[in-house]
């Protein structure tokens, strides 16, 4: 609705921008619930500590992998920002290879966890939260990759990339979130 | 301009009458009213489950209804009117006058506008097909886990309830991230923060409020469903879950949730309090920040709703305190509203007697609400009538009446025509003296001991005389709706006066066509001052000539 949008010149974020962030802070409010509620289940006696996961390497591997991800997004809309609309069609490529071998290696965890999600609280707490952080990295795929057909046809140029950029801050989001989980569910 | 005016009569020009063109419309007009139509509708069918309970409970030991019936008409009338009712309602209105309060054409995601609406009604039907599928929820709206889990509640009641809250809580979070994204991107020029009508800033706050609530509701209900459906353990003490995990992330949500019910009708009442007293709303200022205050506060309290589960007590002391600071923003607003009125040319119609019933319900319905804080006197009588006394003098006495007196207000600008006055008159007094009727008396009875939610009483306690004294009470709101409703369908039968400003009134609503065109305004509105009409009709005494 840009038409509509315009009547405010003076604000200086997007329509868009304004939107995500708040999505993005109700979002927030749901994964700090969880966290709660895991912190909550975990402080009382009888928590099985035997279930908590020792393994580290593929959980690490895959926060290198986002955080590699979070960097070609950024990059995609530099270049983006600068004119080198080919060069942001590769980072946003990168972005998307990374995000689907992040969703490869989270399958293979999630199967080789030795878990149920039956398997007393930290089964459950461990799928909720990993499940629906994997469904937020899913929907950001299907984001980027409408971003990457969109600006293959030429919708997005120097002056005009808000929704690559949009597509950048959630993709940061998801990454940030990642990290929060990994601390809480594998350091702590 | 004249090229955007074209465009959208060019868009709703495709489809102007008929079913269709209400069932493919994003205007945000339309969208409004079909959300107050339906929501009137829950709103009915909620009264009638009240009416229900009031038969069973009318004499001691009565067979009306079964203990079973009894507790799935509780659990929807609970759920009905919360999340079908009041929050669509206060949605209806939001829709229908935020872009044009605000100077704006449309929302700004007007699909997205569309599509909450529809999630809503579909969520709420789905709720309701549950009376069909092996009997409705029957555990309370507040669905207390682990009494709804699969090993207490096998029924499918409970996952309809789980859905269904889903299915809201999903409309209700869209569209207020609409109407949040609307009031910060589509004012008019001048229109700051500061000139933004009463009705809009609360609108803004109960947004903030859902946007940031809901998430613990959905979390609490997913957990649930996990619990049920895919055996976790989240609320099961012997797997290593929690008894009281439920109630923290649903009053987390549920306590924010009565500020979401009551904000948009203070927000009603200050617009309507000023017009009727032919000044502007004394303390703007104070109004908005208390409307700020409140929003911020009930974020902080969720755990006066558990008392009587055994927390510490230096737990019980900070939310016993932090309950009692609400009480400050909201008496704030009651002194503003009784400041505007003194002094004023006061002209008692319909939508008046509403706002002002309003203004003495809700009063009483705070104080009960304090009582309920101080956590000796809540032990005594948490889970009686007298919690049910307190929430229905705030949601009913309180949203409802300030609902109605919206309702009243903002009807000849979507239809043209105004409510009929005398029947309007005889609505209020029904419904006022049968409110007190009904909720007054569950005082009584709360601190004589009667539990809520039992489905009957045995005779010789002394509650037989209050509880018949209810009945009649509620059979005379039902006279008063009634009334509405005979009110409603004449006053649409008369012809239409279309005058655009019938109550000579302040804001920009006002300013436009009644019913206004699909486009509100030809022009952009400029504003220059708290009261953008009154300025246009009143050039020599206008607001921001004084100030300068």
């Amino acid at each position: 609705m840009s038409i509509l949008a315009n009547t405010s010149p003076t604000n200086k974020l997007s329509t868009g921008k304004v939107a995500l962030s708040i999505i993005l802070t109700s979002e927030s409010v749901f994964f700090a619930t969880m966290l709660v509620a895991y912190v909550a289940l975990r402080d009382q006696n009888n928590w099985p500590v035997e279930h908590t996961l020792a393994r580290l390497s593929i959980p690490l591997t895959n926060t290198v992998l986002l955080l590699f991800s979070a960097i070609s997004a950024w990059r995609a809309t530099v270049s983006l920002r600068v004119g080198k609309t080919s060069a942001s069609q590769a980072w946003q490529i990168l972005t998307l290879l990374l995000g689907l071998v992040f969703v490869t290696i989270q399958i293979f965890e999630f199967t080789h966890s030795g878990m149920q999600i039956n398997d007393q609280a930290y089964g459950g707490v461990f799928f909720t939260l990993m499940g629906f952080h994997g469904l937020h990295v899913l929907a950001g795929i299907v984001f980027l990759m409408i971003n990457l057909v969109r600006t293959r046809l030429g919708d997005f140029s120097s002056t005009r990339y808000d929704t690559v950029e949009i597509g950048s801050w959630f993709w940061y989001y998801v990454t940030s979130v990642w990290i929060l989980l990994f601390v809480a569910l594998y350091l702590l | 301009m004249t090229v955007q005016a074209q465009n959208s009569s060019r868009i709703q020009g495709a489809a102007q009458r008929g079913f269709l063109s209400w069932v493919m419309t994003v205007d945000h007009k339309r969208i409004g009213i079909m959300y107050l139509l339906s929501a009137a509708l829950f709103f009915l069918v909620g009264g009638l489950e009240a009416l229900l309970m009031r038969i069973q409970l009318a004499q001691p030991e009565s067979k009306f209804l079964t203990p079973d019936m009894y507790n799935q008409i509780f659990t929807m009338h609970g759920t009905t009117m919360i999340f079908l009712a009041v929050m669509p309602l206060a949605a209806g209105f939001g829709n229908y006058l935020i872009p044009l309060m605000i100077g704006a054409r449309d929302m700004v995601y007007p699909k997205l506008n569309a599509l909450s609406y529809w999630t809503f009604l579909f969520g709420g039907l789905f709720m309701y097909s549950s009376f069909f599928f092996g009997g409705a929820p029957n555990d309370g709206w507040f669905s207390y886990a682990p009494l709804t889990e699969k090993l207490y509640s096998p029924s499918h009641g409970m996952d309809f309830w789980i859905m269904g809250i889903l299915l809201l809580g999903f409309a209700t979070t869209i569209g207020s991230i609409n109407f949040i994204v609307t009031i910060i991107q589509l004012r008019a020029p001048g229109m700051t923060l500061t000139r933004l009508p009463l009705f809009v800033w609360t609108m803004f706050v109960t947004s903030f409020l859902a946007v940031f609530s809901l998430p613990s509701l959905t979390t609490a209900v997913l957990l649930l469903f996990l619990d049920r459906e895919l055996g976790a353990h989240f609320y099961n003490v012997a797997q290593g879950g929690s008894a009281l995990l439920w109630q923290h992330l649903f009053w987390f949500f549920g306590h924010p949730e009565v500020y979401i019910l009551i904000l948009p009708a203070m927000g009603i009442v200050s617009e309507v309090i000023p017009v009727f007293s032919g000044k502007p709303l004394f303390g703007y200022k104070a109004v908005v920040f208390s409307a700020i205050g409140i929003g911020f506060l009930g974020f902080t309290v969720w755990a006066h709703h558990m008392f009587a589960t055994g927390m510490p007590s230096t737990t019980l002391l900070f939310f016993a305190a932090d309950s009692f600071l609400i009480g400050v923003p909201t008496g704030v607003k009651i002194f503003a509203w009784l400041a505007t009125m003194w002094k004023g040319k006061l002209r008692f119609e319909t939508p008046m007697l509403f706002s002002i019933g309003f203004v003495a319900l809700f009063l009483i319905g705070g104080l009960d609400g304090i009582h309920l804080a101080v956590v000796p006197v809540d032990w005594q009588i948490t889970d009686t009538y007298y919690v049910v006394a307190h929430i229905h003098y705030v949601l009913f006495g309180g949203a409802i009446f300030g609902i109605l007196s919206g309702v009243y207000y903002w009807f000849p600008k979507m239809s043209g025509r105004r409510l009929d006055e005398g029947l309007g008159k005889w609505h209020f007094w029904l419904m006022f003296i049968g409110m007190n009727l009904v909720f007054m008396p569950m005082h009584i009875l709360g601190i004589e001991g009667m539990p809520r939610r039992i489905y009957t009483y045995g005779a010789g306690r002394g509650w037989e005389i209050w509880n018949f004294i209810e009945t009649i009470g509620a059979i005379i709101i039902a006279a008063g709706m009634l009334v509405f409703i005979v009110n409603f369908f004449v006053s649409l039968r008369k012809e239409a006066t279309n005058k655009s400003d019938p109550w000579d009134a302040n804001t920009l609503e006002w300013k436009t066509a009644s019913p206004p065109p699909a486009y509100n305004f030809e022009e952009i509105p400029v504003v220059r001052g708290l009261r953008p009409l009154w300025d246009e009709k009143h050039p020599e005494l206008a607001d921001w000539k004084a100030a300068e």
